[in-house]
């Protein structure tokens, strides 16, 4: 299972305005539209606006933030920032502990 | 015969220049810094500025995501991805776009050739501050520097150089500046983003260090330390860097006219005049 066909949904929502009114009109249409096929799984969490789980399963940041950038799933910029932070807390933690180590 | 008559290192962020158009006071500094920018590239007096930069996705992914790309085309227009930015239709120099590519495929340089796309913010954003007029060719190379694989440093630095010689070697009459585009440390939509924001820096002090290189002339401890351990842990964006290499590939490695450094932003504004 590739992760693709989510990374070109939100590649899509920046440079295909119609997908990204669809999307915002009826999101469960537009996600099943989308070819390649999104799983069942993947279409859930995009649905329900889980950054978390999607980062998780290797889709790509950048363009998953297009998701909060222009509104879509229930998501806003901060929204989207605070869930990301969220489900890599135990790596910035590490992270942060590094750091002061240096 | 073409003359390179100077370089530029310009960061890119889309709100700092979305901030500038609506006169916020808040980026009084960078505003400051972009003019500085602006008034380097005046003194240039360049017909066209080659910019080397980072796709945000806007142009390749499905059908391919050419690890060096070059535009030949006679126009653009954008930034394609930022439409609350302010928009522009810009000249391309086709010309010597294309005799760019040729030579440095003939170096043994795989360059793609691009003939019809937009700019992103990458580009646009910040010329949309220093030449807001567009009264400079653009001839825009994209470097891979996001979507792993990503070129070496040492690969970007031969590619500048390849460049520096193309641009000596053509024919065209034209005073051509090298531009980079990018930070050095930036996070956006990662696990390394900062507590306040959907971005963030995870590195500043590799930001301070690549600038003091930038200072001192070293470019070659800049492509040592630009290694993918030091770039996987100064954020997602920290591979724009190498748009930096490339263009200090161009020329005689020699200090910075002037640089300067914005550490909680990850970047620095920089000019080089002739060696």
């Amino acid at each position: 299972m590739s992760i693709f066909a989510v990374d070109k949904v939100c590649r899509r929502v920046v440079i295909d305005p119609a997908f990204a009114a669809a999307l915002r009109s009826d999101p469960d249409a537009a996600l099943r539209s989308a070819r390649p096929t999104l799983s069942d799984r993947e279409r859930e969490l995009l649905l329900a606006g889980d950054v978390g789980a999607l980062g998780r399963m290797g889709a790509n940041f950048f363009l998953l933030h297009q998701l909060g950038r222009f509104e879509l799933l229930g998501l806003t910029l901060a929204l989207y920032a605070q869930r990301i932070r969220a489900e890599y807390a135990p790596e910035r933690s590490r992270w942060a502990a590094e750091q002061e180590g240096e | 015969m073409a003359e390179l008559v100077g370089a530029l290192g310009i960061p890119h962020n889309p709100f700092t220049a979305l901030a500038i158009a609506r006169g916020d006071d808040a980026v009084a500094e960078s505003k400051r810094l972009y003019a500085l920018l602006a008034a380097a590239l005046e003194q240039m007096r360049a017909d066209t500025l080659v910019v080397f930069t980072t796709d945000h996705y806007n142009l390749f992914f499905e059908l391919s995501v050419p690890i060096f790309a070059i535009g030949v085309a006679e126009s653009s227009s954008g930034p394609s991805d930022y439409p609350m930015l302010p928009q522009f239709d810009v000249a391309i120099d086709g010309e010597l776009a294309g005799a760019i590519q040729a030579a440095l495929v003939a170096e043994g340089f795989d360059l793609g050739r691009s003939q019809e796309f937009a700019l992103d913010h990458t580009i646009l954003a910040p010329l949309g501050v220093i030449i807001p007029r567009m009264d400079v060719q653009i001839v825009p190379i994209w470097i891979s520097s996001s979507m792993r694989p990503i070129p070496t440093a040492q690969r970007c630095h031969a590619l500048g150089a390849a460049l520096g010689r193309a641009i000596e070697a053509s024919g065209l009459q034209r005073r051509v500046a090298v531009a980079a585009s990018g930070a050095f440390s930036f996070e956006v939509g990662g696990p390394r983003m900062s507590e306040e924001s959907h971005v963030g820096v995870p590195a500043p002090d590799w930001a301070v260090r690549v600038s003091e290189l930038l200072a001192s002339g070293d470019v070659a401890q800049i492509v040592a330390e630009t290694t993918p351990e030091q770039l996987a842990t100064a954020g997602n964006a920290s591979g724009e860097i190498l748009n930096w290499i490339a263009m200090l590939g161009s020329f005689e490695a020699h200090p910075a006219s002037f640089v300067q450094a914005q550490r909680e932003e990850g970047h620095a504004y920089a000019a080089w005049a002739p060696a």
